[in-house]
């Protein structure tokens, strides 16, 4: 499959601080791709490089055949992650505004608008001023603003963040719909359940650098299967059972624990399930479970993606 | 170019649209109307005075006739100045200032009680119950004036309802000092028609310059270019301040509602700078326009030979033209200024690191343009004139005195250059604004200009 976007060997400095370190990857044409990692792992100015507007530091962009996203700016849709519109504009006003800087003429854009807003069930929003607009409403209809123009290539960065969990859900099928109409999607998230739902393909990134690029799955088949056990067992205990890598206690009341047990490599989990009962030990409760993109993104690359790195970037 | 112009028309349309924009825009004219039609309102509002004089003594024989001749004689010369500014066509207002200018008093003859009681406890319990605010109106006074002589000289003792109300005491000492002097020359043997005849003279001075326009004789027509340069000055001080604030209102806006980000997505930094800019410019442009109809409006209709000889002024060697160029050029400098500043803020207390300086050195010319009209070629005028941030109020201030076409040129040029710099410095800046967020200032706006 084509790439309608590929880095080679970027990065990003801002004085001191390096933002981005030597990030390469590729995404397909007509893909729905997730740009994965904590707030602070460099993925704001990645997309700003890739939309040309910062310059990377060194490397090479290419995107839809150009150095620079400022060369094709027509033909890509971005919602950054910081979002708003102008208040006292009505939201068919908005949008047709910011369709008519990517080169679709004014009347067009109104009933494009119109037509989209009617999809997302705005209809009745259309007259309101932005600054009446629920903040989901408000969200929706600026990344209505963003793909107005039909773009080939669209760019969101962390689109569902505080969105709640029913926008969230109508957001995912605009991204779906996207793809399906032909466009290739690159969003960031630091949320990994909206990742693994949407993707066909993942860019993790840790501390300004790659950890991984590849599909879910694979990306999933790097991280151990777990067995979680409940019940007065000590996490030595755990430790000693066979085929287990590593144990993690989740919660602990008067000696009743709850263990997250990784398996080693292979392990299927029978056999440290077996042994726990033959050893005796007080198993209340059992589960196996497979490994997530947040596990797997953990397991990559050490990091907690829910939790903020603390970088600082200064300049950015 | 598209983008450019789309971006302006947003940002016109936005304030254009807004009720408060043409509210601010009518305040102007009207506060200016106001200004001078409110003491003209007050002074005709205020009651006439009713005031009573005392001879006290024979010796004062006479004096009470002296004070109401002077009132009547300055009734008749107010009339004659109405009569006179109507015939000069000096319109509403010139004879409204006219006939409402002197005295506001009524002379009625003093009670009886005041006049036979004598001088002492009882005469001013008779004062105190007339004076009073709640004594009868028909009975009333605002003020009493007992006059007297002593030693030959004219003396008085003005009681009065309020003890702010020095009207009545004015105007019966210059009564008193004219019947004086009259008398005094009299008794010297000065005929009293010569008195008279002294008293309304009017000497003839005329003011000649080889600068005036007649090559001779200065008249209205060589003050009013001077007038004209520091109204141009002013105008376009409060007209670049307006517009530059205007704009650094709206990028701190986008900025602080996230839009910024968005519309750098859809456009360069420097159409995105250039279209607000020339939004805003139009805008101020729209502003210029309805206060020059207005002004216009009101001068042809008070005054049509000054309305005449104001546009003469401004067409006479292109006066106009260069008050364009001054506005084009100096709105440049601090429009892209005041927007590249607000690209770092959210909120107008992070812009008054940089806002503070550059507003204290925005009163500079404020300051010195006064002077630019009495000695436009002052050195200090001169010399100011020549720093580009400067150049274009002080230089609309002198340039109807005619500088050298040199300064001229030079100033312009300066100017310009420093535009075209700014907005150079102002696009790099603008842009690293935009996507920053770090606090505002010199050295983080400096090191945006650098890009280091």
């Amino acid at each position: 499959m084509t790439a309608a976007l590929t880095l080679e060997g970027v990065s990003k400095r801002y004085g001191g601080f390096d933002a981005v370190r030597d990030l390469s990857f590729e995404v397909p044409k007509g893909s729905i791709c997730g740009f994965l990692g904590p707030n602070g792992a460099g993925k704001t100015s990645t997309l700003r490089m890739i939309l040309g507007l910062q310059p990377a530091t060194s490397g090479r962009i290419d995107i839809l055949g150009a150095p620079n996203g400022r060369l094709v700016r027509d033909r890509l849709g971005f919602l950054p992650e910081e979002r708003g519109l102008y208040k006292k504009m009505t939201p068919v006003e908005a949008i047709a505004f910011f369709g008519a800087l990517k080169g679709v003429p004014m009347g067009e854009g109104k009933r494009r608008a119109k037509q989209l807003l009617e999809q997302q069930g705005l209809g009745a929003a259309q007259k309101k001023k932005m600054k009446e607009l629920s903040k989901g409403m408000a969200q929706k209809v600026q990344l209505i603003a963003a793909v107005v123009h039909r773009p080939e290539f669209v760019i969101l960065d962390e689109p569902f963040s505080g969105l709640d969990p029913m926008n969230q859900q109508g957001l995912e099928e605009m991204i779906r719909g996207l793809a399906a109409e032909g466009a290739t999607v690159l969003f960031s998230t630091h949320v990994m359940q909206h990742a693994e739902r949407l993707c066909d393909k993942v860019v993790l990134l840790a501390r300004g650098r790659k950890a991984f690029e590849g599909s879910v799955d694979e990306a999933k088949a790097t991280s151990p299967r777990f067995l979680d056990l409940d019940g007065a067992i000590t996490p030595e205990a755990a430790t000693a059972l066979p085929g287990v890598a590593g144990v993690e206690t989740l919660s602990d009341q008067d000696g009743v624990r709850r263990l997250k047990i990784a398996l080693a490599a292979g392990a299927g989990g029978q056999e440290t399930l077996k042994a726990a009962f033959l050893n005796g030990l007080d198993v209340r409760g059992f589960a196996l479970k497979e490994p997530t993109l947040h596990d797997a993104f953990i397991n990559l690359t050490g990091d907690n993606p829910d939790q903020a790195l603390n970088r600082s970037e200064a300049g950015q | 170019m598209k983008r450019t112009l789309l971006i302006a028309r947003r940002e016109y349309v936005a304030y254009a649209k807004t009720v408060g924009f043409w509210l601010s825009l009518l305040a102007f004219p009207m506060f200016a109307v106001l200004g001078g039609g409110i003491p003209l309102l007050i002074r005709s509002a205020e009651p006439v005075k009713t005031v009573a004089l005392v001879e006290e003594s024979p010796a004062a024989t006479g004096l009470a006739a002296e004070v109401r001749t002077a009132l009547e004689e300055e009734k008749a010369r107010l009339a004659e100045k109405v009569q006179e500014a109507a015939q000069k066509g000096q319109g509403a207002a010139g004879r409204a200032a006219a006939s409402i200018a002197g005295p506001k008093m009524r002379l009625v003859e003093a009670p009886a009680s005041i006049t036979v009681a004598p001088a002492g406890p009882a005469r001013e319990a008779a004062l105190r119950e007339t004076l009073d605010k709640a004594a009868p109106k028909d009975r009333r006074l605002d003020a009493v004036v007992f006059l007297n002589r002593v030693e030959g000289k004219p003396q008085a003792q003005v009681w009065t309802a309020r003890t702010t109300d020095n009207d009545v005491e004015g105007f019966v000492r210059d009564a008193l000092r004219r019947g004086y002097r009259d008398q005094a020359l009299t008794a010297a043997g000065v005929a009293p028609a010569l008195v008279e005849e002294i008293e309304a003279f009017k000497p003839e001075v005329k003011a000649f310059s080889p600068d005036a326009a007649s090559g001779g004789e200065v008249s209205m027509r060589d003050r009013i270019p001077s007038f004209i340069g520091l109204g141009a000055g002013f105008l376009l001080w409060s007209l670049v301040i307006t517009g530059a604030s205007i704009l650094l209102n709206s990028v701190m806006e986008e900025k602080s509602n996230k839009i910024l980000e968005v519309l750098l997505s859809s456009a360069s930094a420097s159409e995105i700078l250039t279209g607000k800019v020339l939004g805003v410019a139009l805008l101020t442009l729209t502003v210029l326009a309805v206060w020059a109809g207005i002004g216009s409006s009101v001068l042809v209709s008070a005054s049509p030979e000054t309305a005449a000889t104001i546009g003469q002024v401004l067409l006479d060697g292109g006066l106009v033209f260069y008050f364009i160029a001054y506005m084009v050029g100096g709105y440049l400098m601090y429009a892209v200024l005041f927007a590249a500043i607000g690209a770092f803020c959210e909120t107008p207390r992070d812009a008054q690191t940089l806002m503070g300086p550059i507003m204290m050195i925005l009163v500079v010319p404020i300051l010195v343009m006064q002077m630019a009209l009495t000695s436009p070629d002052a050195p200090v005028v001169k010399v100011l004139s020549w720093i580009p941030f400067f150049t274009p109020f002080l230089m609309s201030a002198r340039a109807p005195s005619d500088p050298p076409l040199i300064e001229i040129v030079l100033t312009l040029v300066g100017m310009f250059a420093t535009a075209v710099l700014m907005v150079w410095i102002a696009g790099r800046a603008f842009r690293a604004g935009a996507l920053s967020d770090v606090k505002l200032s010199w050295k983080t706006f400096g090191r945006a200009v650098t890009g280091r």
